[in-house]
């Protein structure tokens, strides 16, 4: 077993050094551990106890909780703010026609953003791939479907993901292994939606998640807290935290409170060491053959940005200039009614099924594709909400939040930017954090293929709470984020208009990494981290690669 | 049920074995001549005597291929290969050969075994018995041609043939004889629960060498981290308070809402053994264990099943953030999701209740420690329970010693014994695999100690192994 090395000082060498423990960086860095290469991870945040966030939503306030607060309850490191809205921290500055779309719920912690994601563990479809030669919008990526395949299949067993067996169910349906758990059952609000909207070519089709409903490994069984974001109680739902601690086990090094800042470049332009500060302010330095960013979809840009040296004066790995460039985003709408019949969601893990019908088709030429997920998540609180606005007291009031969370229906609908270099993270010239380092700005505009995209998911709402002889309809009409960044450091076969290749290598830099959301240059509909960890794990090969031949 | 069928399959086999002898040899020759119905005899009384539990490795190893390391407190005692490969396993062994490892502890090639091996247990079964698990063992199980590791114990444990004098000392190579005083249910039941079930290698206390104590039979012992509890009739300090039907459920089952659930090694032999029993099988344990001489700690005060009630501290504690002790913090934020913040589990039980718990309810913590650390996983009749380990490299929380402690002593507070209290000690001590018995803290000593309180033959011997010490 191979472990960093570290001067009294404080400095470390290390075969790999990664910055970021979420998702991404915990399954490179247990990969690569396990292969034998000694591994130090860098973490801006805290290491984070699951009962202390459990009791911090335990104890959080109603008007919290009804409006989905998944940040608030996360303790963050003095030196290493994250996004906050109750209230706006600004650490992220939004301006552009869309900003306020663009308000993403991201922690800086060990384990990462997965502490309170969903689980929805979706690949893009094979025509996601092929944007520019299918629709004639977009970019194309610089590997197929079929190159990532594989890794698709190695991230649903690293991630213990829950999937249909059935190919019926299946998006897509080329798949090369059965899912290693088949679907989470759908509950009995699934299943009447589906009898009901299916005969009108919605397709209703259960979401692959990482949880199962028997343990896998080391991890239990969901029991339907219902209560995925802002945190699953039980530990029930797959997270980066699990490779952290197999990492470990392995005998990497995780340093939490370590702000990456600066990135030494030899003349080959092979980065040498990457800087840090710890808890104290006190600068160190980790020296090492392969580096990884992989601190999600802001941070790595804001990272490459903030690193710019005398032989990368506009950033490290931005020779293209596009560091930064083509954020997206999955910018949607919420659709809420209330049905003329009792569905009963709420219960169950908080995603369970997806209408994927409107996800591809001719239509992606001139607008947006969508997604329509039947939000699984309690209906209790806005049901009260609203039940307290009609001013009924006692029993009656009782009586009409049971049927408003009975009846209740919440449609998440996700649409598919385009990347568009304008929308564009730069150095704030004004804002700094506590270390005195530049805070993210982001320029944000869904475009004109997103409105037109909302527009045909309205009529496709509307059909769909017909069927449902829904009342009370009501879309959101401002788009909101969805916390799947992407597009930063966009992939692409010409370094000239893209920062990392196909195995997410920097084209600048020969033994730099930039694997996750950032690289994706296409955003199809689906979340995204199954795909930020299959192109991980692709990362890790080519990493692993070079060790065996020699070139690092 | 043991007497007709296997003296009837036994009469076949030698009669077959007899008609098949002209033709054929070695082991083709018993293949031939193994009936259904003796094989099928000794798989049953494998699964009876819960072999696997050791022989196979656990999460997907071989059928009875060995390999697993079983902790003991001298260090990994590794499971032998017991399948009939020639090169790795048992496939020379001669019915004979076979017979003395099970009930003598003596290897083919002569060499002692430990009793991390229960043949002491073992030396009770019946010739017809050993005959049919041979029959089972040469002809069903699949040879694995994969040695197992070879057990390194430290000195002077690593000498084998000091085990001839703990044998000499300890092994009751008799077997069992029916007691005429006793139904045939009872005989039945102790054959079952001693001779193949060796309930007593872990229910039974041990004395300084390791060797199970007389009088006081299944009065209760550590496993290290666990403990197995007294399972005596007493009514305060064992299962006296225990209904027929509640043991029976336990044995089948692992799960008695509002007393029990099994974990630990339990749990394995619940699962490899206990549920594959017939139900007759069952009932006849449970007769038998409810008229063993019963034990009595003095300082029991009611049944470990019977303490705590239902809490009602979570309308209390909600909007008083941070004003909760470490204890009950980690018990609602770990806990509480599962184990529901009353205490009282999930209504299908599937998550059980903390008060009226024997884990929260014994005079000794070690179980309830153990089960935060380490979890609880069973599965029975296709059903997994699990429960999540809490101790270094859990996926949901890790831990500290003290953490453990302050949740223990607020659970054993709230919902069990209120007189019992852990300490962080009692946590590294369980993490590190429980309180380490006299023989293995004073390790090489034992030799001169063995030499001044033993036979004179003992004596000689001791002086012998002093002499090669030197050498």
């Amino acid at each position: 077993m191979a472990h960093p090395t570290f001067s009294s000082s404080g400095d470390v060498t290390a075969d790999v050094v990664i910055v970021g423990s979420g998702v991404v960086g915990a399954i490179i860095a247990h990969q690569m551990a396990a292969a034998g290469h000694s591994v130090v991870m860098l973490e801006a945040g805290l290491r984070l106890k699951r009962s202390d966030i459990v009791e911090n939503w335990r104890n959080m306030s109603f008007h919290n909780r009804v409006h989905s607060d998944f940040q608030g309850l996360y303790p963050q490191a003095p030196l290493a703010p994250a996004p906050l809205y109750f209230p706006a921290n600004d650490y992220v500055g939004l301006n552009g026609p869309d900003g306020s779309a663009f308000k993403q719920g991201y922690l800086r912690t060990v384990g990462g953003t997965t502490w309170h994601w969903a689980a929805s563990c979706w690949r893009h479809l094979p025509a996601d791939f092929r944007m520019k030669t299918n629709y004639g919008v977009g970019r194309d990526w610089a590997i197929s479907y079929d190159d990532l395949e594989p890794y698709y299949c190695r991230a649903e067993d690293a991630m213990g993901v829950s999937g249909p067996h059935d190919p019926e169910l299946q998006s897509p349906r080329e798949r090369s292994r059965p899912y290693p758990r088949d679907m989470i059952p759908f509950g009995y609000g699934d299943r009447r939606v589906a009898e009901l909207v299916n005969p009108h070519g919605f397709h209703l089709v259960p979401i692959p998640q990482g949880r199962s409903i028997q343990p896998f490994e080391d991890r239990p069984s969901c029991c339907g807290n219902n209560n995925c974001q802002p945190i699953c109680p039980i530990g029930a739902m797959y997270n980066g935290i699990q490779h952290v601690v197999k990492a470990e086990d392995a005998g990497a090094v995780v340093l939490d409170q370590a702000v990456a800042y600066r990135i030494d470049t030899d003349d080959k332009n092979r980065v040498t060491a990457i800087h840090w500060y710890d808890a104290d302010k006190k600068s160190h330095k980790a020296t090492g053959r392969t580096f990884v960013l992989a601190c999600n979809g802001i941070e790595t840009p804001r990272l490459l940005l903030l690193a710019a040296n005398e032989h990368n004066p506009t950033g490290i790995a931005n020779s293209s200039d596009q560091v930064g460039r083509n954020m997206m985003d999955h910018s949607g709408v919420h659709a809420t009614f209330l049905a003329n019949e009792p569905l009963w969601f709420g219960r169950g893990p908080a995603q369970s099924s997806c209408i994927v019908g409107p996800r591809d088709g001719g239509f992606r030429s001139t607008y947006s594709a969508n997604k329509m997920i039947l939000n699984n998540i309690s209906r209790v609180g806005p049901a009260t909400q609203q039940a307290l606005e009609l001013g009924l007291v006692g029993q009656a009031l009782e009586d009409e939040i049971r049927r408003r969370a009975a009846c209740g229906v919440d449609l998440s609908v996700s649409l598919e930017p385009l990347p568009d270099p304008n929308n564009r993270l730069t150095l704030s010239k004004t804002r700094r954090d506590p270390l005195g380092l530049a805070c993210p700005d982001i320029y944000y505009d869904v475009g004109e293929y997103v409105r037109k995209g909302a527009g045909a998911a309205a009529d496709q709402i509307k059909q769909v709470a017909g069927l449902l002889g829904g009342t009370e309809l009501r879309i959101t009409t401002s788009f909101n984020a969805n916390n799947h960044i992407m597009g930063g450091v966009i992939m692409g076969s010409d370094p000239k208009d893209s920062v990392v290749d196909g195995d997410c290598r920097a084209h600048d830099h020969s033994n730099l990494w930039l694997p996750g959301g950032g690289a994706m240059p296409s955003a199809s509909v689906v979340n995204t981290t199954l795909s930020m960890v299959a192109l991980g794990i692709k990362a890790a090969d080519s990493i692993q690669a070079d060790f065996q031949g020699g070139r690092v | 049920m043991i007497g007709k069928g296997t003296r009837a399959a036994s009469v076949r086999y030698v009669l077959g074995a007899a008609l098949g002898m002209a033709s054929m040899t070695g082991v083709a020759l018993a293949q031939d001549a193994a009936s259904d119905a003796l094989v099928a005899r000794g798989r049953y009384l494998a699964t009876a005597a819960d072999c696997a539990a050791c022989h196979t490795a656990p999460h997907g190893g071989k059928p009875f291929a060995g390999g697993y390391g079983i902790a003991s407190p001298l260090g990994s005692i590794y499971a032998s290969n017991i399948t009939p490969s020639r090169t790795a396993g048992i496939g020379n062994y001669t019915e004979a050969q076979f017979s003395s490892a099970v009930r003598e502890g003596i290897r083919g090639d002569g060499a002692h075994l430990y009793p991390a091996m229960p043949y002491t247990s073992y030396a009770k079964l019946t010739d017809q018995d050993i005959h049919a698990l041979y029959a089972y063992f040469t002809h069903e199980v699949r040879p694995v041609d994969e040695r197992a590791p070879a057990t390194q114990l430290p000195f002077p444990f690593n000498l084998r043939f000091s085990m001839m004098f703990w044998n000499a000392l300890y092994l009751d190579n008799s077997r069992f004889t029916p007691d005429p005083a006793k139904s045939a249910e009872v005989n039945r039941g102790a054959y079952l629960a001693i001779a193949l079930g060796h309930c007593d290698t872990c229910h039974t206390p041990r004395n300084v060498m390791m060797a199970e104590i007389g009088g006081k039979e299944l009065g209760g012992a550590s496993l290290g981290s666990w403990i197995a509890p007294n399972v005596t009739p007493d009514p305060v300090s064992g299962i006296g308070s225990w209904s027929s039907d509640d043991l029976f459920r336990y044995l089948k089952t692992g799960d008695v809402p509002g007393k029990a659930q099994a974990a630990g090694p339990m749990a394995e032999a619940i699962e490899h053994s206990f549920q594959h029993l017939t139900d007759d099988d069952l009932k006849a344990i449970v007769a038998y264990v409810r008229q063993v001489p019963a034990i009595r700690d003095a300082a029991d005060r009611k049944s470990r099943d019977s303490f705590g009630l239902a809490s009602g501290r979570e309308a209390v504690i909600r909007g008083a953030a941070g004003t909760l002790d470490n204890g009950e913090k980690i018990f609602t934020g770990d806990c509480a999701a599962c184990h529901h913040p009353s205490g009282g589990g999930s209504k299908d039980g599937y998550y059980p209740q903390l008060f009226h718990n024997t884990a929260t309810g014994a005079s000794i913590p070690d179980n309830l420690i153990a089960a935060i650390l380490e979890g609880v996983d069973r599965t029975v009749n296709g059903q997994h329970v699990f429960m999540p380990g809490f101790s270094h490299g859990s996926y949901v929380d890790e831990l500290s010693d003290q953490d453990v402690a302050d949740v223990a002593n607020y659970v054993l507070t709230q919902f069990g014994n209120p007189a019992v209290k852990v300490s962080v000690a009692d946590v590294v001590s369980i993490r590190n695999g429980g309180p380490k018995p006299l023989l293995a803290r004073v390790g090489g000593y034992i030799v001169p100690a063995m030499v001044a309180g033993a036979v004179v033959l003992l004596g000689l011997i001791g002086l012998i192994v002093a002499r090669r010490r030197k050498a």
